[in-house]
């Protein structure tokens, strides 16, 4: 983004766009995806809508995470491409007003990364304290299991150095040991490198894990929002308007002390939001949401909370409740083959069922409720996944871009993609695909970009006040956000039937309802209940003015 | 419709905010302040324990307490001391207290219920008593499961109570009924029960809410209705019903049940007269074992009355009665009070005449019902005296005894009735 | 003289042949009055007897206590009763139409004094009825009241409502066909009035004790029997 551009809040306002490289575009053919076809597909998301990118690990890695696992902090993947054509992305990006994050694994490296092969060669190297090593594996007791499904321990045995390594997520990523102040610095340099380029922000995955203590959950602890404050102070001195996304899986008023006094984190996801979005349109009943919304704590006004439907990892079940936790599963992953760890590794429309109507409504309320909304590549054509592929890789499959020659994604053998396609009749790329649905008026991707473009009218969704109402009829979600003198009243059935609900809206009596999408209006709020109707799974936007 | 007038505007506005459900629970009050909260209580806690998938809503169908009761329903907490993290509901829980129009009675609070419950398609139904305190969660949902996980259509309560206790059930209601009905049915005049939404559209359809035993005997009828109609039924065990005494006074109950009963009798002669034998009603759950004191009672002081009494009536108990059973019950009267022997058979040929007496007509029908009160005194005063140290296993024989003794008379009593 | 006298006789003659002439057709009207009379009486007392049949006319006077005092008077069962007293009504009435005919002036208002009478005769007869049904129910009611309700005495509670209420309906039956009205009347206020007071004074003074007993009995403040000292449900 130009200089002469800068808007240090300018993420409050984002509709960010998660994407893969790997399965987005492949340019030369190789079955993976490359900056230079994400190059190429750079109007085709700014025709969307949305405003940034967030792009997953890019960096050199022995593949064994996805990419979260890194072996080199300064270069890309040579699958990828060059920094070049990283930088020649950038650009591209910039210059369409597409703000890029990436990726900023702080927690831990790859064991083949350079500094974990220095560290582990001898207990003298140099490099030794820059992981956490112990000789017994029984330090930090009862610190829980993030991988459940995979590993056994939180430690590790190196037989090179004769000695146990933490690891909080797979045994092959050590954690790095931010107790040692060189691994802050370099962590710095790391950033700084990366902002130096023209990088927006990075989503710091990983984070409440950066320390440990004897006798703690070694998760959130002062000392690791010491290290945030440390790398924010120095984000601020030099990149003012860049922006750091944290990802901590927790329940909204522990997510709170991410974003400090508006000293550590810009933003961070609202990961309980989601969940219960799923949940109350299943139970077709508010309640769930309403509960989280409540308990969601006030931020500060210069920070942001992210939402989304779903991301490349598992739709995440760790922070409900044990009769939530069964609801969920027994309702949205009957196949067991869709569960993984402690959640459902299926993408949005295969958890709908494919149905249009709850996708446009999860999608709206998605776009209307408080926070910057996160659309995940492909949910905006309702692509399928694979839950026969392992670990979370169901929901990474190569982009469809038509229904010829791989989707368009590759001109590869199908055979040598690094992602086989989703294929069967129903979600797969040649009945789900971006070619057909620009040709369709009313297909999901037009509808999405209306969606989007809707919601970049007015500041009130990212920015505003939001104020519950609790109609009586408890399938019917309805909400005030206020943003100054502007109004917009958004409500939700979120029920299978047609429903009626009557709206206590005497303090906005005289105002004038009028239709966002259609621009129509409706009969003006006076003193009596406010009258509507909602048919299967439908919402309105009202905007409210008065004359 | 008749059914416009048990749906007031507020109600059915209540009505619409819940939609369907899948349990719904009825509780009729009247003046219930003292005992209230915990039955919503219960309720609740039942919904967030054993339910909390289910769409669910309690209606409160009130007869115009003025003793607060309604508000106290309203203003009950859904969690009240219940902990949020380890079991509740997943969905909005819905509570309703509304008053029902009409004489304030059982008959018109049911309907309402029932209404209610038709309209949201409630697919299991619970109707509990307010009238007393010991009604737990699972309580509550041992009327609901069956319903909702095994497809009965009607769940009757087993209280777990010593056989001493309750004669007018365990002496009159529940041979008659189970003779008559074919079926062994623990407590056939329960205030409780569960039921389907299946039983309910059918409920409603009947003529029986306008009249008097629609009005004083409708828990009477629901079990008649559910045995004569072919629903599937069963029974589940419920926390002892604590024996707290009666608002009504004995005269005045005595002639409720006994109406109602014979009144039901009279309704379903058409299926009853066919049947034979009774089967045992299957049990989904045996009622919680709790050890039972006896209840304390004076048998001897209901069969002091009792040779008076005959000779008082003895001119209108000859317009019921054959010339055989009177001087039988004569010769009875002629005994001391303490040797007071009232034999099964005769009891039953009593309560079968009284009946043939009631459905022919040969007085009017409460004479008939007033003057079969002392005789049950009198037979309820003997087997207590009789009982009142047994064992409850030789009790539970005896009660057995007298059943299989209605039982055994029953081909007499179908013949004559055919010739009324 | 003789002449007169033949002449006289011959009159006579005359004239007793057309009395005779005149009175003879008025008896065979009559005769034939009374026989169609009676024929038809005997229509409308099977028809009657019919009629009641079909209404159950039996069943309904041995519900209401009517049968068993019929059976005490030697009356006849209650569809007869009725039949026998719409025949004899009926030929009673033909019968007094008649003996009209005959033109017996001292019989002239007999029959316009029997059709105003058979109203009131027919009234008094429903009033007796209505007062026999009534009797019957109230002791009836009151034996088994008293009976279930401990109140002591209970058959001569209950014979005494009936009785008084016989008496009463006879009074007012009485009165209807208005036979010895003044009598009836003065006889049946005396007789009542001294009932009342008698009652009253052996209540008061001599019954003190039973009269707080029934008191206590209607308004208690604890279970009023030993039936309602246990649970029966």
């Amino acid at each position: 983004m130009p200089a002469s551009d800068p808007q240090p809040l300018w993420f409050k306002d984002a509709v960010i766009y998660q994407l893969h490289v790997k399965t987005f575009a492949d340019s030369n053919g190789d079955g993976i995806g490359d900056f230079k076809g994400l190059s190429s597909k750079l109007d085709y998301l700014a025709d969307l809508g949305v405003t940034c990118l967030w792009l997953l690990p890019m960096y050199p890695s022995p593949f064994r995470d996805d990419g979260y696992d890194i072996a080199d902090y300064y270069s890309i993947h040579p699958s990828y491409g060059t920094l070049d054509e990283f930088r020649e992305f950038l650009d591209a990006a910039h210059a369409r007003r597409l703000r890029v994050v990436t990726e900023l694994v702080l927690n831990h490296t790859s064991d083949q990364h350079a500094w974990f092969k220095e560290a582990r060669s001898s207990r003298d190297n140099p490099r030794r304290d820059w992981y956490v090593w112990s000789d017994t594996d029984d330090r930090y007791r009862n610190v829980r299991i993030i991988f459940v499904d995979i590993e056994r321990s939180n430690w590790a045995w190196d037989p090179e150095s004769k000695a146990y390594y933490w690891h909080r997520f797979f045994s092959h990523q050590p954690d790095l040991n931010y107790d040692n102040p060189a691994v802050r610095e370099e962590m710095w340099n790391v950033m700084h490198f990366w902002l130096g380029l023209g990088v927006d922000g990075f989503r710091v995955d990983a984070v409440p894990y950066l320390i440990e203590r004897e006798n703690t959950s070694c998760e959130g602890l002062p000392e690791t929002h010491a290290v945030i404050k440390f790398l924010r102070s120095q984000l601020d001195a030099h990149f003012p308007d860049r922006m750091l996304l944290a990802e901590p899986n927790q329940p909204p008023e522990l997510v709170r002390s991410y974003f400090g006094e508006g000293d550590e984190f810009h933003m961070a996801f609202h990961f309980p939001l989601m969940t219960r979005m799923f949940m109350a349109v299943r139970l077709e009943d508010r309640k769930p949401l309403i509960e989280v919304i409540e308990r969601t704590p006030e931020i500060p006004e210069s920070c942001q909370w992210g939402i989304f439907l779903r991301n490349h990892d598992e739709l995440t079940l760790e922070m409900v409740t044990d009769v939530e936790r069964a609801y969920m599963i027994d309702e949205y992953a009957r196949d067991p083959a869709s569960r993984i760890h402690l959640g459902i590794r299926r993408r949005l429309a295969p958890l709908l069922d494919g149905d249009r109507r709850r996708i446009e409504l999860m999608n709206a309320m998605l776009m209307s409720m408080p926070g910057s909304p996160i659309i995940y590549y492909g949910d905006e054509i309702g692509m399928g996944d694979n839950i026969y592929l392992g670990d979370r890789n169901g929901v990474r499959t190569p982009m469809q871009w038509n229904g010829g020659w791989n989707a368009g994604f590759s001109t590869t053998d199908p055979e040598r993609l690094a992602q086989p396609l989703i294929s069967n009749p129903l979600f797969g790329y040649q009945a789900v695909n971006v070619e057909s649905q620009k040709r369709a008026d009313h297909s999901l991707l037009n509808w999405m970009r209306k969606l989007i473009a809707v919601r970049q009218t007015s500041q009130v969704f990212s920015r505003g006040q939001t104020t519950l109402l609790k109609p009586a009829n408890h399938r019917v979600l309805a909400y005030l956000r206020t943003l100054g003198k502007e109004q917009v009243l958004c409500v939700c059935n979120l029920s299978s039937s047609a429903q009626a609900v009557e709206l206590d809206l005497e303090s906005l009596a005289g105002a004038l309802p009028i239709e966002m999408f259609g621009r129509s209006l409706f009969p003006r709020i006076g003193e009596l209940p406010y009258m509507l109707t909602l048919g299967p799974y439908a919402f309105f936007w009202f905007k409210l003015r008065r004359f | 419709m008749a059914q416009d007038s048990v749906l007031s505007d507020e109600l059915l506005h209540h009505l619409m905010a819940v939609g369907h459900v899948d349990v719904l629970v009825g509780v009729p009050t009247l003046n219930n302040a003292g005992t209230i909260r915990p039955v919503v209580k219960a309720v609740h806690q039942a919904f967030a324990r054993y339910f909390p998938r289910d769409r669910s809503v309690l209606i409160n169908s009130d007869g115009g307490s003025d003793d607060g009761t309604p508000s106290l329903v309203r203003n009950a907490s859904a969690d009240d001391t219940e902990t949020v993290t380890v079991s509740h509901s997943l969905r909005t829980v819905h509570r309703i207290s509304t008053p029902y129009h009409g004489v304030p009675g059982k008959g018109n609070a049911l309907r309402q219920i029932m209404t209610a419950a038709d309209l949201i398609q409630a697919r299991a139904v619970a109707v509990l008593n307010a009238d007393v305190t010991g009604i737990t969660p699972e309580g509550v949902a041992a009327l609901i499961r069956p319903v909702r996980d095994q497809q009965f259509d009607y769940v009757a309560p087993v209280y777990q109570r010593h056989p001493l206790e309750g004669p007018l059930v365990t002496q009159l209601v529940r041979p008659l009924m189970r003779a008559a009905y074919g079926w062994q049915v623990r407590d056939p005049v329960a205030p409780e029960f569960g039921c389907s939404h299946r039983f309910v559209s059918h409920c409603l359809e009947q003529d029986v809410w306008d009249t008097e035993l629609g009005r004083v005997g409708i828990d009477l009828w629901v079990t008649a209705e559910a045995l004569a109609k072919g629903f599937r039924c069963c029974q589940t065990g419920l926390n002892p019903h604590p024996a707290t005494p009666t608002r009504t006074p004995f005269g005045e109950l005595f002639a409720q049940v006994v109406d109602s009963a014979f009144a039901c009798l009279e309704r379903h002669a058409p299926y009853w007269l066919g049947r034979n034998g009774a089967e045992p009603m299957p049990l989904v759950s045996p009622p919680p074992t709790v050890a039972v004191e006896p209840p304390v009672v004076n048998g001897t002081r209901l069969t002091e009355a009792f040779a008076l009494d005959v000779e008082n009536l003895r001119s209108v108990l000859q317009d019921i009665l054959s010339a055989e059973t009177l001087a039988s019950l004569e010769a009875l009267a002629e005994k001391q009070p303490a040797r007071l022997r009232y034999p099964d058979p005769l009891w039953a040929s009593t309560v079968y005449q009284f009946l043939l007496a009631y459905r022919g007509g040969v007085m009017r029908r409460e004479h008939i019902v007033q003057a079969l009160a002392p005789l049950y005194l009198g037979r309820t005063g003997s087997f207590l005296r009789q009982y009142a140290t047994s064992p409850e296993p030789l009790v539970d024989e005896a009660l057995e005894n007298l059943c299989r003794e209605f039982e055994r008379s029953k081909p007499d009593l179908v013949q004559r009735w055919n010739r009324v | 003289m003789a002449q007169m006298i033949a002449n006289a006789i011959r009159q006579a003659g005359t004239n007793f042949v057309e009395s005779l002439s005149v009175f003879l057709p008025r008896m065979v009207t009559t005769l034939a009055i009374i026989i169609v009379g009676w024929l038809i009486a005997m229509l409308l007392r099977t028809m009657v007897r019919a009629v009641a049949g079909w209404l159950r006319i039996n069943v309904a006077a041995e519900r209401f206590g009517v049968t068993p005092l019929l059976k005490t008077a030697d009356l006849p069962p209650a569809d007869v009763l009725l039949g026998a007293i719409v025949f004899w009504l009926v030929w009673l009435g033909f019968l007094l139409s008649g003996i009209d005919v005959l033109g017996f002036t001292s019989l002239q208002g007999l029959l316009a004094s029997f059709w105003a009478f058979v109203p009131r005769l027919l009234l008094a007869v429903v009033i007796l009825i209505i007062g026999f049904v009534v009797a019957n129910f109230a002791w009836r009611a009151t034996l088994l009241a008293a009976v279930n309700g401990r109140v002591p005495s209970p058959r001569l509670l209950s014979g005494a409502v009936r009785w008084l209420i016989l008496i009463l309906t006879g009074a007012m039956a009485l009165e209807q066909i208005a036979v010895a009205r003044t009598v009836v009347l003065t006889a049946f206020a005396i007789a009542f009035g001294a009932l009342s007071l008698a009652v009253a004074i052996a209540f008061g003074i001599g019954g003190g004790g039973i009269a707080k007993r029934i008191l206590e009995h209607q308004f208690p403040e604890q279970p009023r029997s030993s039936a309602d000292e246990i649970s029966h449900l």
